[in-house]
């Protein structure tokens, strides 16, 4: 089994843990939304509603107690959908949240953002000064990015991708533009494997690259190499679509049935959204 | 460079999803004018060829690595309205299905990905290589000054657009409520880094595949959809 050493300056690794992190996501993510849960029972049309309502919802509110409320509910649900919160908390927070709570550090304090202090204390021999206004901005800031990222995320695990892409076309997106996104979320896969054969292939041939420029020109010709197989496969893929029927004219299968259940959900879900920013306007 | 939710206020993320519906229109007419049945699959590969463009990771100096976006790279190679729409069907799928990029801020990142830096680009391409016939070395040089400017420009949108948040929306007693940097940090931290690290990534990627496209495969070079 492929193990990677954890060298950044290993193009070669990196680009091996690139394609082979976007296909264990791809993997993980049917798998989650094959399960028997309460989430991936829904109609992926009034899921999908519903999802985009809370959405709006955490970005319109100033509060970060209401968002809480609403990460509380994500959390609930990630609970009802079978899917395990170790993981869904690793996935959803450690990357864009952590970063986003790095960055937002410097606002805490008054140089960046003046204000009423809260907390004074000495750091290297500078007065620091903790404004009130830059602790609420940052803890309402990571806290609508923490509740943003793991609704998208939730939706993302609980729907099967090619049913989200569907979805799409509910929502009025036009035709061509969904068949594009459906055919280029197909390939995907095959060019994520085609990535991770060309790299193991290469570091089965020469090992580490340790000159930088010649390691610039191994990406650069495998990436030209990649788009002339992209030509080449765009053509055989039109004589497929032309051998089963294709007149120029896309079609989408729709197979979506909503049930009592889905309207019900999707009624509780606009109440829980109304409720939330009315609270959030009164405060 | 892709602005998760919640950085950006919902009048911002509407607002800029009002300015690319008529980009996303135009962009439609104009590969349906140019694109033959035949090359609708070309518009998805392309899309996905622009998605797996970031796996690959670059050796940068200082002994790290970095990847580049490929915007301007897509439009060289497939005319920048296919380009627009081949990068937006990227930036729709890592959002939806991967949560890179956010949701409510996806007219922002197109606006900066799929438009600014696809067409800026291009048409530096286009300035520089004028008149040059495709296998000439003028046109290397192109590729990599339009990659480097319009990402650098690109770069500059997102700084802007992160910049105004605090500007425009925050509480009576100075809280801001999305991204807290004003202008005068944002712009430099977005451009800065672009201008001296991954506007030269991007440059490098570029006019390195171009130049082993002009040499393998000068037909595809040439192949663009204007």
């Amino acid at each position: 089994m492929y193990k990677p050493s954890h060298r950044k300056s290993d193009f070669i690794e990196r680009s091996i843990l690139s394609a082979l992190a976007f296909l264990k996501d791809a993997t993980l993510s049917e798998e989650y939304a094959n399960r028997r849960g309460f989430l991936q029972s829904l109609d992926p049309r009034i899921k999908t509603i519903s999802f985009l309502a809370f959405l709006v919802t955490s970005i319109s509110l100033k509060s970060a107690v209401l968002i809480s409320a609403l990460y509380g509910l994500c959390l609930i649900l990630v609970i009802f959908s079978a899917i395990p919160v170790g993981y869904f908390l690793m996935r959803t927070l450690l990357f864009i949240p952590l970063f986003s709570l790095c960055i937002v550090l410097p606002t805490l304090f008054s140089a960046v953002t003046p204000g009423e202090p809260l907390w004074t204390f000495h750091l290297f021999g500078i007065n620091a000064i903790i404004t009130r206004q830059g602790l609420g901005g940052a803890v309402l800031f990571v806290v609508r990015i923490a509740t943003s990222v793991s609704l998208v995320v939730l939706l993302s695990l609980t729907t099967r991708h090619s049913e989200l892409l569907k979805v799409l076309r509910f929502l009025g997106v036009p035709q061509i533009f969904v068949l594009t996104v459906s055919m280029c979320y197909r390939y995907l896969y095959l060019f994520a494997t085609m990535v991770e054969n060309i790299f193991t292939a290469i570091k089965s041939r020469v090992g580490v690259v340790s000159q930088q420029q010649q390691g610039r020109q191994i990406v650069a010709w495998n990436i030209a190499n990649t788009w002339n197989r992209t030509t080449q496969m765009s053509e055989e893929v039109y004589m497929a679509m032309l051998s089963r029927g294709y007149t120029g004219e896309p079609r989408l299968l729709s197979e979506f049935h909503a049930m009592p259940r889905d309207w019900a959900w999707l009624f509780c879900a606009l109440i829980a959204c109304a409720g939330l920013l009315y609270r959030g306007h009164t405060l | 460079m892709h602005i998760p939710d919640g950085y950006l206020s919902p009048e911002t993320c509407v607002v800029f999803g009002a300015v690319m519906i008529p980009v996303w229109t135009v962009a439609s007419r104009a590969v349906r004018k140019t694109l033959s049945v035949r090359q609708v699959p070309f518009l998805a590969v392309g899309a996905a060829f622009s998605f797996v463009i970031m796996m690959f990771n670059v050796p940068i100096p200082g002994g790290s690595t970095g990847h580049a976006v490929g915007g301007v790279l897509v439009a060289i190679l497939l005319g920048p309205w296919a380009a627009c729409i081949a990068v937006t069907v990227a930036l729709v799928i890592q959002a939806l299905l991967f949560g890179d990029g956010g949701i409510t801020s996806i007219g922002a990142n197109c606006f900066n990905m799929a438009f600014v830096l696809p067409f800026v680009g291009y048409y530096v391409y286009r300035l520089i290589s004028s008149g040059s016939p495709v296998g000439s070395n003028r046109r290397i040089i192109a590729a990599g000054a339009g990659a480097y400017v319009g990402i650098c420009i690109a770069a500059l949108c997102a700084g802007i657009e992160f910049g105004v948040q605090p500007l425009l929306f925050h509480t009576a007693n100075g809280q801001a409520l999305y991204c807290p940097y004003g202008l005068n940090i944002a712009v430099p931290a977005m451009t800065g880094e672009h201008l001296l690290i991954f506007g030269w990534v991007e440059a490098l990627v570029t006019a390195l595949v171009l130049q082993f496209l002009q040499k393998q495969e000068s037909l595809l070079v040439e192949g663009g959809i204007s």
